[in-house]
């Protein structure tokens, strides 16, 4: 997928957070879009809200999950 | 909107008499005029609820020469740009009606003409040199259109209980029509409930002719695959859907020459198209909705809300459970299928204020939920997918408390809950992941059936929705398949009929779809999936198109579908004395398809806590038998009231080439 239209769902999905929810639920939410997104399977600790609160975690995680690592 | 009904002879000359007494049994759905036409070989009928041209526009029609004659269902909202290019073309009109669009379409464009109407119809052409019937229904199956193939020849109606008519016609439940009712809540056409009675498939026409009968798509439900979608930017998209859905909108509510009005329910769908229609048309706007006094399935506040906002002229009906008991056999006899739900019979009270308020025409929301993406079943699909990727993460079970705020109110039930439901046949290679839960729980009705019609379900030949699935499917985003499975079984067959057309005509009100629009359909149905459901914010391109005339509280509120109180209708003190004698021992034995001791217990239960609190699948069962049951007595037993014959006033068309020739130049 375009890396543009990646950012701009990522930037959507900020609008949509909700801060009133449990943060570990709302990390299950992030990576139910981040997997449909991108069709990856995230391990069990990268559905984590440390790792899903900010767009460069994110995108370090994916980098690494497209690599492989 | 009307009411159409036909014969075709393969002997003599078809009956005058029988094509009235079909047409007698329409006349909810025509009131203001009626008209037939017969030659030796067909006859067409017709009961017309006047709405474009209502002084031109009475049917049967023909063409310049007689030679081709339509009875028409529904309307072609693209009917004036069509006679404009069809004018074009040569053709010259008598009226400014849809109707004689559809005669000059066929002879100029052939079947290739139903790609090109952009509408909700149920068409019979006949052409008298060929001798040729061609059979045709819209898109997705807004305007229903049966059709029973005799021995001796071919009878078509808009409603089962005009082809009932002919005291020839078998009288009887279809064993798989019931299966796929106690499975996908409706029979998936061409299936029936009764035996040899066929419903032509939305998107299909039919040919019926020297060379036999014969059917063809003139259009399917596709999508793209997945990552090869056309339009990928959501800016763009926003506004593309918005421009549709307006002119979608606009459309039916301008092309009509009596005042259109529209439903309110509280939720998103019916709010974006009344705000449309307060925004971009001049004509002052009355709306309509339902409401319900027991608070868990009540959506006034929103209503008020709404309607405050766009300055409607706005009225509601309250609905109570002892009033759905006592319409639900009237609902019966409408929707002529069993229903699994209570919620057809509000609509009945609606559609009743409608007409007497004077109004013929509604505009809603209906659709909008398969075609972008707004039920459950979709958000529950994505956590079960997300789920099926590793079962035994904790993290990823804790997905099923996203979909439900009850679900994060009780922490403590959501594992064996979610477990037991959601986590059923967690294949993720299944193209019907989406529906496997709603499949299951429905299915357990099954249990109650009687050993007879379980002998005759096994027996029989089924048809798998699943395996008919097109190829190329498997491509698809998921949520691309489950909207394919909601269109083809639920939309077509309780949505529009039974919750649909039929709650509507009962009372001579049309429904007006703009979700259902072909552009918005072809459009939505193009677009990413998760253009339509973001993560598990369902209908996310529609909540950002209409952020601005649809007011937040409105956006945001979780998605309610609608219900109404199902089994609490039926068990309450006041309940009507029909209910018992129809689910007695012996009525359930006479009718067949349950077991008597069954029923008795499940009957036992409902006295005991007034249906209050019963679970869904037993709310299901109480709705499924006693909607079997009325079907069974109104129009299988012997005497059955739904087939009541109505005097119609003379016919506006009265063609009777059998006894004068000269009656058409």
């Amino acid at each position: 997928m375009n890396p543009e239209i990646i950012e701009q769902a990522f930037r959507d999905y900020g609008a949509l957070r909700r801060t009133d929810t449990d943060p570990e639920l709302e990390a299950v939410r992030a990576a139910i879009l981040l997997e449909d997104l991108l069709e990856v399977t995230l391990p069990d600790a990268g559905i984590d809200p440390a790792v899903l609160a900010d767009a460069s975690a994110v995108a370090a995680l994916v980098a690494r999950l497209w690599r492989g690592v | 909107m009307c009411g159409v009904c036909g014969i075709v002879s393969y002997g003599g000359p078809p009956d005058l008499a029988l094509l009235r007494r079909m047409m007698g049994r329409l006349a909810h759905r025509g009131p203001d005029g009626n008209g037939y036409y017969r030659d030796r070989r067909a006859a067409l009928g017709h009961t017309r609820l006047a709405i474009i041209d209502t002084s031109g526009g009475a049917q049967p029609l023909c063409n310049e020469d007689g030679t081709v004659w339509v009875t028409f269902n529904g309307e072609i909202f693209n009917y004036v740009e069509l006679g404009e290019e069809l004018r074009n073309c040569g053709h010259s009109f008598r009226t400014a009606s849809d109707t004689e669009v559809i005669v000059h379409a066929w002879e100029e464009w052939g079947k290739e003409c139903f790609s090109r109407f952009n509408g909700q119809w149920a068409i019979a052409l006949w052409d008298r040199r060929a001798e040729r019937l061609v059979l045709s229904r819209d898109r997705l199956g807004v305007r229903p259109l049966f059709f029973a193939r005799v021995s001796t020849g071919l009878l078509f109606a808009s409603e089962v209980k005009s082809i009932f008519a002919d005291p020839s016609v078998e009288r009887a439940f279809d064993p798989v029509g019931l299966d796929q009712t106690l499975t996908y809540w409706s029979p998936v056409a061409p299936r029936t409930v009764f035996r040899g009675i066929e419903q032509l498939e939305p998107g299909h026409y039919a040919v019926l002719d020297r060379d036999g009968f014969r059917k063809a798509p003139y259009w399917r439900i596709t999508f793209p695959e997945r990552g090869r979608e056309p339009m990928q930017d959501v800016r763009e998209n926003v506004d593309a859907l918005r421009e549709r859905i307006i002119e979608a909108t606009r459309l039916r509510f301008v092309r009509s020459d009596v005042p259109v009005g529209a439903y309110l329910s509280g939720g998103l769908d019916s709010s974006v198209t009344a705000a449309v229609i307060a925004h971009y048309t001049s004509v002052p706007l009355h709306t309509f909705s339902l409401r319900f006094s027991d608070g868990e399935f009540d959506e006034g506040q929103y209503q008020k809300k709404m309607s405050a906002l766009l300055g409607t002229e706005h009225q509601d009906i309250m609905v109570n459970p002892s009033d759905i008991a006592a319409v639900f056999p009237e609902a019966v006899r409408h929707t002529e299928t069993p229903i699994l739900r209570a919620a057809p019979a509000p609509l009945f009270l609606l559609s009743k204020l409608v007409r007497e308020n004077g109004y013929k025409v509604v505009v809603t929301g209906e659709g909008a939920d398969e075609v972008l993406a707004g039920y459950d079943i979709f958000r529950e699909a994505r956590v079960r997918l997300f789920w099926s990727r590793d079962p035994e993460s904790a993290k990823r079970a804790r997905a099923a408390e996203l979909l439900y705020p009850w679900m994060a109110r009780s922490p403590g039930q959501v594992p064996a809950f979610a477990r037991s439901f959601f986590g059923r046949h967690l294949d993720p290679g299944d193209p019907a992941l989406s529906h496997r839960p709603r499949w299951d729980s429905t299915s357990v009705i099954k249990s109650m059936l009687s050993g007879g019609l379980r002998d005759r379900i096994s027996r029989a030949e089924t048809e798998d929705v699943v395996a008919a699935m097109p190829p190329g499917s498997e491509d698809w985003d998921p949520l691309s398949r489950g909207q394919w499975l909601e269109m083809t079984t639920l939309l077509a067959g309780y949505i529009l009929a039974s919750q649909g057309d039929r709650m509507l005509m009962a009372n001579s009100v049309e429904g007006r779809f703009p979700f259902l629009d072909r552009d918005v359909v072809d459009f939505a149905d193009a677009l990413p999936a998760r253009h339509k459901l973001f993560g598990l914010e369902e209908k996310y391109l529609l909540k950002r198109a209409f952020a601005d005339l649809v007011p937040k509280e409105i956006i945001q509120r979780p998605k309610q579908p609608y219900r109404a109180p199902d089994a609490a209708s039926f068990f309450a003190e006041d309940r009507p004395a029909w209910f018992d004698e129809l689910m007695s021992k012996r009525a359930i034995a006479a009718a067949g398809v349950f077991e008597p001791s069954a029923v008795a217990g499940l009957m036992a239960k409902g006295r005991r806590t007034g249906g209050e609190n019963m679970s869904n699948t037993d709310n299901m069962r109480v709705l499924a038998i006693v909607s079997t049951q009325l079907t069974y007595e109104t129009f299988i037993a012997e005497g059955g009231s739904g087939e009541l014959d109505q005097a119609l006033p003379d016919p506006s068309v009265a063609v009777d080439l059998v006894t004068d020739d000269r009656s058409v130049q």
